[in-house]
C-alpha cells in the first residue's frame, strides 16, 4: 500500500472522486430498504408468494404443481420454514406491513401466529364466501372462525394416539387396550417382558403435552364439554378440574416404572427410535409423525396406531382431534385474487385428501374418494360420534399457557413440583392478558 | 510500515503515521445507520406495550417494573451468572493447556491445532444437536456408553434430563466448543514471547513453572483479556446453545436472559417485555465489560 500510493499521480483527484463514489453508495444503501420494501409487497410481476411452515411444503408442492396442470399463467413463490422461525419471520414481515399473500396460520388462539391473534388485528382477509367453508362442522367454529367469519384454510385434523409397534406386541402376546385398566395390564406385561412400554422423549418440549391431551379429552371433556366457555368466563381452573386426574394418570405411569428411564433426558429422536426398533412398545404422538415412525423402522408396516384409552368404557372413548396447521391469506395481498383462487382450489374434496394424505390427518369431509391411512381406522367412528375435542391449546388466551404447560410436566417428571403446584402454573399463565 | 506521506502533506501538518479520521467516516455512516440508529430506535419500545403487530402505548417504566417481579426473568440471570463463570473459567484454563501444550515442539502440532480449533466453526445450534446425541441418557449411548466402556458407568448421568445439572451440561457443549478458540488466541500470545527471556531465565536456574509463572504468564496478559472479554460477553449473551440444546428445560432450570427475551418477543408476542429485558441486558454485558476491560488493561505488561 505503501509504495502504491507515493507513486499515484493526482491522488487528490482520485480521493475525491473516491469519496464520491462511497457517498453515493450511502445514498443507495439509504434507498435500499424502501426499494426491498417496494418488491417485498408483492410488485414481483404478479407472483404469489407463499410463506409455510416445514410441515406444510410437501402438501403445498404437490398441490402447486396440481394447479399449475389447470393454470399454466399462476406464478407463486414458495418458502417453508420451521416452526419458531416462521413466528419470527411472518411475524416480523406482517410488523412491517410487508406480508406474503399467503402465509402459515395456526387454528384457533393461543400462539403468536394463530387464526385470533392475527384476526384481531385485522391482518387476515375473510375466506366466507368459498364454497368450502360451508362444510366446515360447528364443533370445528373456534379453530376456523372468528366472529362468525372464516379465516383460517385447513384441510383437516390430526389425531394423537398410541403409536406402537405390532411385532413387539405380537411377541409379548398382548392386544392394543381399549379401557385405562388394559392398559396399565398391557404395560405391567410388557415391561415383565423387559420392554419399555411407553417411550416418553419429554426433553423435546412439544412432546410433554401429548400424554395430557391424550388423557383430558376423558377426564375433563367427556363430563363437561364446554369446559372451555367455563375457564375463558374465569368460572374453572385447571388445578380444580379433571384436568388434576389426567396429570395424575400421567405421573402414575411414570411411577410405575411404564416410561423410559430419565424421559426429561430423552429427545424426540431418541423416543421415535426406541419404537422404531422395538426397544420400546409404543409412544403417545401425533398422527402426522407416524411417517416418520415408519421409516425410521426396518419393516415400516409393523408401526399403527390405537386410540389411547383415557376411560374404563371403550364405548364412551373421548380423543383429542387437532385442526392441522393451514393457511391464511393476508388482508393486504397485492395478489388477493389470485391467492383467493388457490385457497379455493385447495378447498376442494380432491384437494383436501391429497394435502390429508400428505400428513397423515383425516380431511374435513370424506366421500367415497377418500383413501385413509388404515392406521387411522379405528378413530374415525369416535370422530363420527362427535367425542373428538380440538387440541386445548386452541382455545387458551395467549400463547404463554403451552409453554407453562411444557414446563409444568418436564418439572412433575423430574419430581420438582406435584400436580396442584404444575396446574397451578398452568392457571397463573391463562390469567395473564395477551 | 511505510506511511502514507502523500496523503500527509495534501491535508496539511499532521503526524503522517496517523490517517486522517476522515477516513472512518464511510465505515462510520454504514454502521450508524445498520446497527445504531436501529438499535437506538428500537430502546423506544422497552417504554410500551407493543405485540409485534398493530398499535402500541407507551406504559413508562411499567415493563422494568414486571421484570423485578418476574421470578422466571430473574432466576434466568442466577442461570446466566452460573454459566459466564463456569464458561469463562474451564474454557480459558483449557484453552490455556491446550495453547501450551501445542506451543512445543511434539510431532503433529499443527494438526492437534487444527483439530482443537476445528469445533469453534461449526455452528452452535449444530453443535447443540450434535451434543443432544452425546448426552442421550442411555446407559449404552453417547457419553454414558464411553464412561461404562472405561469403568466409570458410576458417573454415568441424566445430563439434560436432570435440573439440577442441565446448566453443567450446556456449559460443557459451549467449553468443548470454545476452548480451542481460546487456544488459538493464547497460542498468538505464547509466540509472542521472546525466546532469549526463556533462555536467560534458564540460565538463572529457572524450573519450568517458575518460567511460566514470571516469564510467560505476564506476557501472556493481552491475550488473557482478549480471551476473558470475549467469553465474557458470549456467555452472558448465550442463546443459541441453550435454546437448541434444552429450551431453557427441563421446565425453566436452564433459561438465560437471552433465551427469556427470545420467547417473550416471538413466543408470546411480548415485544415491549422483550425490548425491556434486552435493555437490560445490553446494559448489564456493557458494564461487566467495562469494569474488566479496565482492570485487565491495568495489569499488562510488554516485554
Amino acid at each position: 500500500m505503501s509504495t502504491g500510493s507515493r507513486s499515484l499521480p493526482g491522488r487528490g483527484t482520485v480521493s475525491r472522486r473516491g469519496l464520491l463514489r462511497v457517498g453515493g453508495g450511502v445514498v443507495a444503501a439509504t434507498a435500499l430498504p424502501s426499494l426491498l420494501t417496494a418488491c417485498g409487497g408483492g410488485g414481483s410481476g404478479g407472483k404469489v408468494r407463499i410463506v409455510g411452515v416445514a410441515d406444510e411444503q410437501k402438501p403445498i408442492t404437490q398441490l402447486l404443481a396440481a394447479y399449475r396442470k389447470s393454470h399454466p399463467d399462476f406464478k407463486a413463490s414458495t418458502s417453508f420454514a420451521p416452526t419458531d422461525d416462521v413466528q419470527t419471520v411472518v411475524r416480523t414481515q406482517l410488523a412491517g406491513g410487508n406480508a406474503p399473500d399467503i402465509h402459515v396460520l395456526y387454528p384457533g388462539s393461543g400462539s403468536a401466529m394463530s387464526m385470533v391473534e392475527l384476526a384481531k388485528a385485522g391482518l387476515l382477509a375473510d375466506l366466507s364466501d368459498m364454497a368450502w367453508t360451508k362444510t366446515i362442522p360447528k364443533s370445528f367454529d373456534a379453530a376456523y372462525r372468528r366472529d362468525g367469519k372464516t379465516y383460517l384454510y385447513s384441510a383437516g385434523s390430526s389425531i394423537i394416539g398410541a403409536i406402537y409397534n405390532k411385532k413387539v406386541f405380537a411377541d409379548a402376546g398382548v392386544k392394543p387396550p381399549t379401557t385405562w385398566s388394559e392398559l396399565l395390564d398391557v404395560c405391567a406385561t410388557l415391561k415383565a417382558k423387559g420392554i419399555i412400554p411407553i417411550a416418553l422423549g419429554a426433553q423435546t418440549p412439544w412432546v410433554t403435552q401429548l400424554i395430557t391431551y391424550a388423557l383430558v379429552p376423558n377426564a375433563v371433556y367427556a363430563k363437561d364439554p364446554t369446559f372451555d366457555d367455563e375457564m375463558a368466563a374465569g368460572r374453572a381452573t385447571f388445578a380444580d378440574s379433571g384436568w388434576a386426574d389426567a396429570m395424575g394418570k400421567y405421573l402414575d405411569l411414570q411411577k410405575r416404572g411404564f416410561f423410559n428411564d430419565h424421559p426429561d433426558g430423552t429427545t424426540y429422536e431418541q423416543q421415535t427410535s426406541m419404537v422404531a426398533t422395538g426397544k420400546a412398545a409404543m409412544a403417545v404422538q401425533v398422527s402426522s409423525v407416524l411417517s416418520v415412525f415408519r421409516a425410521a423402522a426396518k419393516n415400516p408396516d409393523d408401526l399403527s396406531m390405537f386410540p389411547f384409552p383415557g376411560g374404563d368404557d371403550p364405548a364412551q372413548l373421548w380423543i383429542p382431534a387437532g385442526i392441522v396447521v393451514g393457511l391464511g391469506v393476508s388482508a393486504r395481498a397485492k395478489n388477493a385474487t389470485k391467492a383467493r383462487q388457490f385457497i379455493e382450489f385447495l378447498g376442494t374434496q380432491e384437494n383436501l385428501n391429497a394435502w390429508t394424505t400428505a400428513v397423515s390427518a383425516i380431511p374435513l369431509q370424506r366421500d367415497s374418494t377418500t383413501k385413509l391411512d388404515p392406521a387411522l381406522s379405528e378413530f374415525l367412528p369416535i370422530i363420527d360420534a362427535d367425542r373428538a375435542v380440538p387440541f386445548m391449546d386452541q382455545r387458551w388466551p395467549n400463547a404463554e399457557v403451552q409453554p407453562a404447560h411444557f414446563a409444568a410436566v418436564q418439572d412433575l417428571l423430574a419430581g420438582k413440583t406435584d400436580v396442584k403446584g404444575a396446574l397451578t402454573q398452568m392457571d397463573k399463565a391463562y390469567g395473564k392478558k395477551s | 510500515m511505510k506511511a502514507p506521506r502523500i496523503a500527509g502533506t495534501r491535508l496539511g501538518r499532521r503526524d503522517p503515521t496517523v490517517p486522517p479520521w476522515l477516513f472512518v467516516v464511510p465505515a462510520l455512516v454504514v454502521y450508524a445507520f445498520v446497527v445504531l440508529y436501529p438499535s437506538i430506535a428500537g430502546v423506544v419500545y422497552a417504554f410500551t406495550d407493543w405485540s409485534g403487530i398493530g398499535s402500541f402505548s407507551f406504559v413508562g417504566l411499567d415493563n422494568f417494573h414486571t421484570l423485578l417481579h418476574d421470578d422466571r426473568a430473574l432466576a434466568s440471570v442466577g442461570n446466566t451468572l452460573l454459566l459466564t463463570v463456569a464458561i469463562v473459567v474451564v474454557q480459558n484454563a483449557i484453552g490455556l493447556l491446550l495453547a501450551l501444550g501445542v506451543n512445543t515442539n511434539i510431532r503433529s502440532k499443527a494438526l492437534l491445532r487444527v483439530v482443537f480449533f476445528a469445533p469453534a466453526v461449526v455452528s452452535p445450534v449444530m453443535v447443540a444437536f450434535l451434543w443432544k446425541y452425546v448426552y442421550n441418557p442411555e446407559n449404552g449411548a453417547g457419553l454414558n456408553g464411553i464412561l461404562g466402556a472405561v469403568g466409570l458407568g458410576g458417573l454415568r448421568q441424566d445430563w439434560l434430563g436432570n435440573p439440577s445439572l442441565t446448566l453443567w451440561s450446556v456449559a460443557g457443549m459451549v467449553v468443548w466448543q470454545y476452548a480451542g478458540y481460546s487456544m488459538v488466541i493464547f497460542l498468538a500470545g505464547l509466540q509472542g514471547v521472546p525466546a532469549e527471556l526463556h533462555e536467560a531465565a534458564r540460565i538463572d536456574g529457572a524450573g519450568a513453572w517458575q518460567r511460566f509463572r514470571y516469564v510467560t504468564w505476564p506476557l501472556l496478559a493481552p491475550a488473557l483479556t482478549i480471551n476473558l472479554m470475549l467469553s465474557t460477553i458470549g456467555g452472558l449473551k448465550l442463546f443459541d446453545q441453550v435454546y437448541a440444546a434444552t429450551d431453557g428445560g427441563p421446565g425453566t432450570s436452564s433459561e438465560t436472559l437471552s433465551t427469556v427475551l427470545y420467547k417473550e418477543a416471538f413466543v408470546y408476542g411480548k415485544f415491549g417485555y422483550s425490548t425491556a429485558v434486552a435493555l437490560v441486558l445490553a446494559l448489564f454485558v456493557a458494564a461487566v465489560s467495562l469494569i474488566q476491560l479496565r482492570y485487565l488493561r491495568a495489569r499488562e505488561v510488554t516485554a
